[in-house]
């Protein structure tokens, strides 16, 4: 890295004396950074090489950095551990409303059929079919009734 | 300077930060209940769920009423975009008047009303396509509807609703209380889609309770359908039919004629249409009320079925009346005949022995003059006078069955005494409240079992040959036991018995053991035809038939094919029968005159506006006795001329200038 120079009038005030013997130029600063026209600032820069500097590790950072990372993921499963369950109670929530209200609905329709049932059971609607079909109302004596077995597989006795 | 700015900093924080405690201290402590309910109403919505009312069904759980869900549509007039649109739009959809919906959410727009109901009970297709509209501001409510399976059937035990489903008449009014229910409330949390998350059950719904009836389906259908074939064929205004077990008072069947359908609403003028006739509608029942007058003779004097009673020749004359009987010929017979030929005057005979105190006890003990406690509502209890405001005549009317009113239900009641030994029965419609079964008082002794066993072997008489009810009561392969009646019509109006007549016959099978009682009735019959064992023993026929047959009951008799019908006597003339012998007016009575005899007599000629000394030739000439009275022509006689001459029988008749 460059690190600013101060200046030097050193050599301006060595050249303005006439008569004097020239003075010896000195060997010229390899850091020194050509110098601006009619400038009497002068830069310098160096080079540092970090290239044999060994990065010492810090044990204190590296704890610190995973107890970051451990805090982390342990107030990531708290939170998820709060909200979790009151995320699935939502989602289940809305399946049992909707279970609910298919299940009011199917009672609904049981008792639609129901009464369509009774409907088709009046007695006015049976006799109607029963003409139809030549079918007539028995007297006593035609009607038999079997004694049921005990394995019931016989019809049962009324 | 720096301490200065980090102090300036530090109070800037502190500042900040009371701030934010303040405001905390407000959302959450001050105004906390205020924005707890805000969130409430955003995100909570109120259900009212319906409870279904209870059902009601047959003995054997085939559904008599019951309620299915439905849907109604209602509207915020206020939050309504354009009612012209909105009228438009729910007019087609709903199958409504344009015009008339329009005018309605107009006036309710201007009146600041925040809800109207476009429809209630709409069909499932209607609810559908309002749902498929998907617009806010229509909403829908869930309600229920009142059905009745069977139309018009039990419709006069069953009652009716009205549209808030509460029960205006019959079983549904008696027990509404018990078959509405309860209403709940559930609060259901939602998203901001106004789906369900949650519901939390804040009351639960009481459903209806379901009632069991003792009513069978089977037999009422064929008991309406009787009745109501009778009163068509016989030119009838009404009639009614009970048939009832006389063990436990379980009545089997209630029908009323005319019927009507409990889902059709009530027309204007509709209401006499819809009493219940066996219940609610008293008449005099006639000579069918002679069974309690001889019960009442068996139980308090020495007389016995074949005690000789006096009919004097069939007429008795009594302070201000004469009495006649369509059976002029006949004298002295046993007690028994004085029922299977239902003697009036035998009948008189019988109750003048029993005495006026007596006989009110006992018609009392039978269950007349009193409701039975049936539940029904507008049960009437009839009429009989009490013992104090009895006439001279009142133990003669009362006798055969004049002078007090009664139902169709009471008598099933009373012929029950009769069935079951002597017990009085309850009768009763509910079998069961829910699961539980209704409990039943105990039944009451009236008659000695003696009485009751000895009424039955008479009652048997009344559909053998020569009883009234013969041939018509009697049932192929079973005995039975009955009486008929067939009693004028008072009309109040003119004050003087009509010639139209009730005609019934109660009676119960087998005589053994009898399993059913069944009592029919006709109002408004007409001429011989419209007598009991003509119109109303044809009903009870056929009703018990299928009654014995769906109860299963064995046969106590061989099948016997019913004889030959022979030829019915014309009608009666009642204005010859009441004038004869009398200047006052009478109380006309007339007996049961279809009784069917073996040996067909010569008929009797007619008489009118001939001379005495024609009638007398004309007697003659076809070996006819006449009993002349007055002097001219002849105007009146007694047997009507056509009618069959039984043997020794004398012809009156009355001349006059």
């Amino acid at each position: 890295m460059a690190t600013p120079a101060f200046s030097r009038k050193m050599e301006a005030s060595a050249v303005a004396q006439p008569g004097r013997p020239a003075p010896v130029r000195a060997e010229r600063d390899p850091y020194q950074l050509r110098s601006l026209p009619h400038e009497d600032v002068f830069f310098y820069s160096k080079k540092i090489d970090n290239s044999r500097l060994v990065r010492e590790a810090d044990p204190r950072s590296r704890s610190a950095c995973w107890s970051a990372i451990g805090g982390a993921g342990l107030v990531l499963v708290l939170l998820t551990g709060v909200l979790a369950p009151s995320v699935a109670n939502t989602l289940e929530g809305y399946k049992l409303e909707s279970l609910r209200v298919e299940q009011r609905r199917l009672l609904s329709e049981r008792q639609v059929l129901q009464l369509q049932e009774a409907e088709m059971l009046r007695p006015d609607r049976l006799e109607t079919l029963a003409k139809r079909q030549d079918l007539v109302t028995p007297t006593t004596e035609q009607v038999v009734h079997l004694d049921g077995k005990s394995d019931g597989t016989v019809a049962m006795v009324k | 300077m720096i301490e200065r700015r980090l102090t300036i900093l530090a109070a800037i924080l502190v500042l900040w930060g009371g701030a934010i405690f303040a405001k905390l201290l407000s959302l959450q402590v001050l105004h906390h209940r205020e924005y707890v309910q805000l969130a409430r109403n955003r995100e909570e919505l109120d259900v009212a769920i319906s409870a279904p009312r209870g059902t009601i069904a047959d003995r054997h759980g085939q559904p008599l009423a019951m309620s299915v869900p439905t849907e109604s549509v209602y509207v915020n007039p206020l939050k309504v975009p354009d009612l012209q649109v909105a009228s438009t739009i729910l007019s087609l959809v709903l199958h409504m008047d344009r015009n008339d919906l329009y005018g309605k959410m107009k006036w309710a727009n201007d009146t600041e009303r925040g809800f109207l109901w476009v429809k209630r009970k709409i069909t499932f297709d209607e609810g559908q396509s309002i749902r498929n509209l998907h617009l806010d501001w229509i909403q829908i409510q869930s309600e229920s509807q009142r059905h009745y399976p069977n139309g018009a059937l039990a419709a006069a035990v069953l009652g009716s609703v009205d549209f808030e489903e509460r029960g205006n008449a019959g079983i549904e009014r008696s027990y509404d209380s018990e078959l509405r229910g309860k209403p709940g409330r559930v609060r259901l949390l939602t998203d901001v889609n106004r789906r369900g998350i949650d519901s939390q059950m804040e009351t639960p719904p009481r459903a209806g309770t379901p009632l069991t009836l003792t009513i069978d389906e089977r037999l009422q259908f064929v008991a309406e359908r009787e009745i109501a074939t009778a009163v068509a064929a016989h030119a009838a205004m009404s009639g009614s039919v009970v048939v009832m077990n006389p063990q436990n008072g379980e009545i089997l069947a209630l029908a009323s004629y005319p019927p009507y359908d409990p889902n059709d609403p009530p027309q204007a003028g509709e209401k006499s249409a819809r009493q219940n006739h066996g219940v609610s509608v008293p008449f005099e029942p006639g000579s069918v009320f002679k069974v309690i007058t001889l019960s009442a003779a068996l139980e308090t004097t020495s007389l016995r079925p074949d005690s000789p009673i006096d009919c004097h020749g069939g007429v008795l004359r009594l302070p201000g009346r004469i009495i006649h009987d369509s059976h002029t010929g006949m004298g002295v017979v046993p007690m028994a005949t004085v029922l299977a030929k239902s003697s009036n005057i035998g009948a008189i005979e019988v109750g003048m022995r029993v005495g006026q105190p007596r006989m009110y006890d006992y018609v009392r003990k039978f269950g007349f003059g009193q409701k039975t406690g049936l539940e029904l509502p507008a049960e009437s209890g009839g009429k009989l006078r009490k013992l104090g405001q009895w006439g001279t005549t009142s133990l003669a009317s009362v006798s055969m069955g004049q002078e007090v009113s009664v139902t169709t239900v009471q008598l099933a009641r009373a012929a029950s005494v009769i069935a079951n030994g002597g017990l009085l029965v309850k009768p009763h419609l509910i079998l069961k409240k829910g699961s539980q079964t209704v409990p039943l008082p105990a039944p009451v002794r009236i008659v000695k079992p003696d009485t009751a066993i000895t009424m039955r072997q008479m009652m048997e008489g009344v559909v053998l040959p020569g009883g009234t009810g013969y041939p018509k009561a009697r049932l192929e392969g079973y005995s039975v036991g009955g009486k008929t009646g067939s009693a004028q019509i008072y009309d109040v109006a003119s004050r003087h018995y009509t010639h139209t007549y009730n005609g019934s016959f109660m009676g119960f099978a087998p005589l053994t053991n009898p399993a059913i009682v069944v009592v029919v009735t006709l109002n408004g019959t007409h001429g011989t035809a419209g007598f009991g064992g003509q119109a109303a023993a044809p009903v009870f026929h056929a009703v018990a038939t299928e009654a014995l047959r769906v109860m299963d009951v064995p046969r106590d008799l061989p099948d016997q094919t019913p004889p030959p019908q022979l030829a019915k006597k014309a009608e009666v003339d009642d204005l010859s029968i009441a004038d004869i012998g009398s200047d006052q007016p009478n109380i006309l009575e007339e007996g049961d005159d279809e009784s069917e005899t073996a040996a067909a007599g010569p008929r009797v000629p007619n008489f009118r506006g001939m001379t005495m000394r024609a009638v007398l030739a004309t007697a003659a000439a076809q070996g006819l006795t006449v009993v002349p009275g007055g002097s001219g022509v002849a105007r009146m006689q007694s047997p009507p001329p056509g009618s069959l001459l039984h043997e020794g029988e004398r012809i009156r008749v009355q001349f006059v200038r």
